[in-house]
């Protein structure tokens, strides 16, 4: 079998997406991943979520943990190399992998090869829907009001904005109010919300104003971990915005429980 | 309580008593919130600013890297000019020079327009050892003299203070103050009082914005016309300056005057901008006699070429803090540095030391905000990570988060161990919750004490992927 | 070792080298301008005086401007300008051949600029569309104090000598002998240190009329 990447196609010429839940989509939300695989399926691809997948290795990363980072991002390259995409609904993580993996195999350069190759291949969900496969969710209907945040990683590193709007502007009967500051960072910033709690909770709290003051019933975003922070921030002030991350509405899941919700599924 | 007295609280301490004061919040909105108004507008005016601001990169760069070949055609240049050229390798030394001059020149009192390099080696307390009476003249500055503070912003100094705070310590300082809360009334107050000590001052100390190697001159940038009064009236002036601050040309100079303006206040340019070059000429109905130049290298060279070298590029225009996430809510004097915001907690542990500053290199979202809006591209959070790294590498993290960490890493490199733990979590986890949510959970106080954590679903999605999978195949 | 051999072995230590051609870095420098566009925003349409004047007038500068077709022109405008700000205290003159032999009728001058100064008049070398700059170079007949301690700034400048951009003012100094002071004003002295609301007048001055002499042909 050869390695290289084209020869992974199936036969129908789909093209093999190896999908990458991420370790909170896994552990909080499993249905995000499932809209992922719904969306990437109807998008023409065939899709394996490879069972070795666990963390992408950001948490040690940002706190300066680089020989952990390195030896999760082995573990990654090693899970996923061999799709034709890697997919991931986190614009965190995916930056993750495309931009800073390289950076962490300075002085490997075996490693830092491998690495490069997989950035160019790693995609983040929504990005990769619009931009890769010109996807357009068709059926789709949610009659909701709904606001957009959006996450630094996706925003900044990989310059998703325009992407999630375009998509979200094909459900039917949803209408997107903007969402003042919607490009400022929500404080989460990964273990910071934990190790700085009341700086995160001050700008958090901000956020939760500027949500509510939109008027909007419904928090939308790309990556989980912002999501929380501020679904998390609502609904211990009492808010009655329901978040969910913006795959699931464009995959028509939306009708199910929102973030914090009762579910078992 | 005034922000000397803050600095030997630790970090924590700091941001609570800062967080819990609701006017420095107040106060920081109303200055930062209109900085990033008018950048916005600033930049969106210019339709390639973002190749301007890659041009601006590259002069700097080029400067840095070719530090020695400016710093001595400048040294040539300026005592061509008249100017007397002092070199300084630490903060001791420079200051030690400034007294020396202002010794020398027998001063009693010196006025001072903005320097953050001035903060940085320590003048205004060195200068008060020496029994020299500073005045302070940038507006701001003497705000925050008068309260016995510290700069909180390296554009707004006395960004922290409200108006009404300001019009207090006018009431009990100024010889005739208005009792007016009005802004333009306190301005006209502060203008009469300092007036008198511009006419005073036997020395002139400013800082530097740019060194033009070319020529020799010094360009400072005001928007109120102190630089001018305090370097041109009194018979000697003395400029501190960062070795940095060098550019090749005037021409140069007038690209990154640009960028540092747009982004430091939203103007196209400053009111004042100024070159010095050398003493009083002859014939020169005034100037000052002397005019010495104090290169300061207290770090930089240190920077150079290793992890901090992109820092060398900085303009202090203090667009990073303005974007900040974390300096708006927490203000400057929090930080505990001279510097504050995102460029100084590049810069406080390099300045003092790593052990001392772990909290300012963590106490960040790296949301990137801050090199977005940097006029010239700094990598400040690549390069907070890389203070990161070094804090991790020399043991300075606490060892909670070490083990932690290592756990996590442990089980996350064996896929088949990490799908046990996950399981396990998830139903952990949920044994805290209730509809829904988890209100307290013992282990993560850090997010429960302030918001509500989901509760996940009853299995981690790869076991119910993996059921699927299952039951596809049956 | 002196400070100054310590900073610059460090800086090469840190650079790997031991010397520089100046000749090379020179030329680098250069090629980092060879695109002026790149460096500067586009002027907006319009010959050079109209947009000087809009600049220097828009609100966030600050500064008045009227239009005069000759330098003899200059003492009644002068004389209006001070009309209508209701000051009849004496005017500093800079000694400007140019401005001294102007028949300035019974105004009353200081001799000199005092630390209260009212009003001082002064004659630019060049102004910057671009931004609304005014430029002045520190000479045995221009102070550079005139510009900073009165209250009202006058400035007479000739259309002819407003150029497009900063840079086109770097050139053309570079042509004479850098100055001691090379002062480059756009609009009254303001300050946004309370509060970050614009007050004018903080140490410098509080009005800066402009007197364009335009020579209609
Ligand atoms: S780091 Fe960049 S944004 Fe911050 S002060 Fe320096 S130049 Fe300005």
């Amino acid at each position: 079998m050869s390695l290289s990447p084209s020869s992974q196609m199936g036969f129908s010429g789909r093209p093999r997406v190896g999908l990458f839940v991420t370790c909170l989509v896994d552990l909080i939300r499993p249905r995000i991943g499932f809209a992922a695989l719904a969306l990437l399926e109807q998008a023409g691809c065939d899709v394996v979520v490879p069972e070795a997948q666990t963390c992408c290795g950001q948490p040690a990363f940002n706190s300066g943990a680089s020989d952990h980072a390195r030896a999760l991002a082995k573990n990654l390259i090693k899970a996923f190399e061999l799709f034709d995409y890697i997919v991931v609904p986190s614009g965190s993580c995916a930056g993750m992998i495309k931009l800073h993996y390289k950076e962490l195999f300075k002085s490997e350069p075996a490693w830092r090869d491998r690495a490069i190759a997989l950035a160019g291949r790693t995609y983040e969900l929504l990005s990769f829907l619009t931009d890769v496969r010109s996807y357009t969710p068709a059926g789709v209907s949610l009659k909701a009001v709904a606001t957009y945040h959006d996450s630094c990683s996706g925003l900044r590193e990989l310059g998703i904005e325009k992407q999630p709007r375009q998509l979200l502007s094909n459900v039917q009967g949803l209408s997107l109010k903007p969402l003042a500051g919607h490009d400022v960072c929500c404080g989460f910033g990964g273990t910071f919300c934990v190790k700085y709690p009341s700086i995160s909770n001050a700008i958090v709290e901000e956020k939760a104003r500027d949500i509510e003051s939109t008027g909007a019933e419904l928090l939308l975003g790309g990556d989980l971990g912002c999501l929380m922070n501020m679904a998390g921030k609502l609904h211990r002030n009492g808010s009655k915005v329901r978040a969910y991350h913006a795959a699931e509405v464009i995959a028509g899941m939306a009708d199910g429980p929102a973030l914090g919700e009762e579910t078992s599924f | 309580m005034t922000a000397l007295e803050t600095d030997f609280k630790p970090f924590k301490t700091r941001v609570e008593d800062a967080l819990a004061n609701r006017t420095l919040k107040v106060a920081i909105e109303r200055t930062t919130g209109t900085a990033r108004l008018k950048r916005a507008a600033a930049v969106s005016t210019w339709p390639n600013f973002a190749g301007a601001r890659d041009l601006g990169r590259r002069i700097k760069d080029h400067v840095t890297s070719n530090l020695d070949h400016y710093l001595i055609e400048f040294e040539r240049n300026a005592i061509a000019s008249g100017a007397k050229v002092h070199w300084a390798s630490t903060a001791e030394e420079a200051c030690e020079i400034v007294v020396d001059i202002c010794k020398a020149a027998n001063a009693k009192s010196v006025t001072r327009s903005k320097s953050m390099l001035g903060e940085e080696i320590g003048l205004p307390l060195a200068l008060e050892k020496a029994g020299i009476t500073r005045v302070e003249t940038d507006l701001a500055e003497h705000i925050v003299q008068l309260a016995g503070d510290k700069p909180s912003h390296i554009i707004w100094p006395a960004l922290h203070r409200t108006r009404e705070e300001v019009a207090e310590l006018f009431r009990k300082h100024h010889h005739t103050p208005q009792n007016s809360d009005e802004i333009p009334a306190m301005v006209r107050s502060a203008r009469r009082q300092l007036r008198e000590a511009f006419l005073r001052a036997d020395v002139g100390i400013s800082g530097a914005n740019f060194l033009i190697a070319d020529s020799g001159a010094v360009c400072t940038v005001t928007n109120e016309g102190n630089a001018e009064l305090t370097t041109t009236i009194p018979r000697v002036h003395i400029v501190t300056a960062g070795i940095e601050k060098l550019v090749p040309s005037l021409r140069h100079a007038m690209v990154l005057l640009r960028l540092l303006v747009r982004s430091a206040t939203g103007a196209d340019f400053t009111q004042y901008t100024t070159f010095h070059c050398g003493p009083k000429r002859p014939g020169d109905a005034d100037g000052p006699e002397e005019f010495h130049i104090v290169l300061v290298d207290n770090g930089r060279t240190h920077m150079l070429g290793g992890d901090l070298n992109d820092m060398l590029r900085c303009l202090r225009c203090g667009a990073c803090m303005n974007h900040c996430v974390v300096y708006r809510q927490i203000g400057g004097h929090a930080y505990g540095g001279t510097y504050p915001g995102p460029m100084g907690s590049v810069l406080t542990p390099e300045l003092d030391g790593l052990a001392g500053s772990r909290d300012l290199v963590h106490a960040c979202t790296l949301n990137g905000n801050c090199q977005q809006v940097c006029p010239v591209d700094i990598p400040l959070p690549t390069l907070l990570r890389g203070w990161r790294e070094k804090s991790w590498n020399e043991g300075l993290e606490p060892r909670s988060v070490r083990r932690a960490l290592w756990f996590w890493a442990f089980a996350a490199r064996h896929p088949f161990l990490y799908r046990m733990a996950t399981a396990v979590a998830v139903r952990v986890l949920r044994l805290f919750g209730e509809a829904g949510w988890v209100r307290s959970m013992p282990m993560a106080k850090g997010w429960t004490s302030h918001r509500d954590f989901p509760k996940p679903a009853s299995r981690t999605f790869m076991e119910q992927y993996r059921a699927a999978q299952r039951r596809a195949r049956k | 070792m002196t400070s100054r051999d310590l900073i610059l072995g460090k800086v090469r230590r840190a650079l790997h080298r031991d010397g520089v051609e100046p000749g090379p870095v020179t030329a680098i420098a250069e090629s980092l301008l060879s695109e002026p566009e790149l460096g500067r925003p586009p002027l907006p349409e319009g010959d050079l005086r109209s947009l000087f004047a809009s600049r220097v007038t828009l609100p966030q500068i600050g500064g008045t401007v009227c239009v005069v077709e000759d330098l003899r022109d200059v003492p009644a405008a002068v004389r209006i300008y001070l009309e209508e700000h209701g000051t009849e205290s004496p005017v500093a003159l800079q000694p400007d051949p140019d401005l001294m032999q102007l028949d300035w009728g019974g105004l009353a001058f200081t001799s000199g600029i005092s630390p209260d100064q009212t009003v001082a008049i002064q004659k630019a070398l060049w102004g910057i569309a671009e931004t609304g700059t005014l430029i002045f170079h520190s000479a045995p007949n221009c102070a550079t104090l005139f510009s900073f301690l009165p209250l009202h700034h006058i400035v007479v400048l000739e259309a002819k000598h407003i150029v497009a951009y900063l840079e086109d003012y770097a050139v053309a100094a570079g042509h004479m002998a850098v100055p001691r002071n090379a002062n480059l004003i756009t609009g009254p002295s303001g300050t946004t240190d309370i509060e970050g609301s614009l007050a004018r007048g903080a140490h410098g001055p509080g009005f800066l009329h402009i007197i364009i002499v335009d020579k209609r042909d």
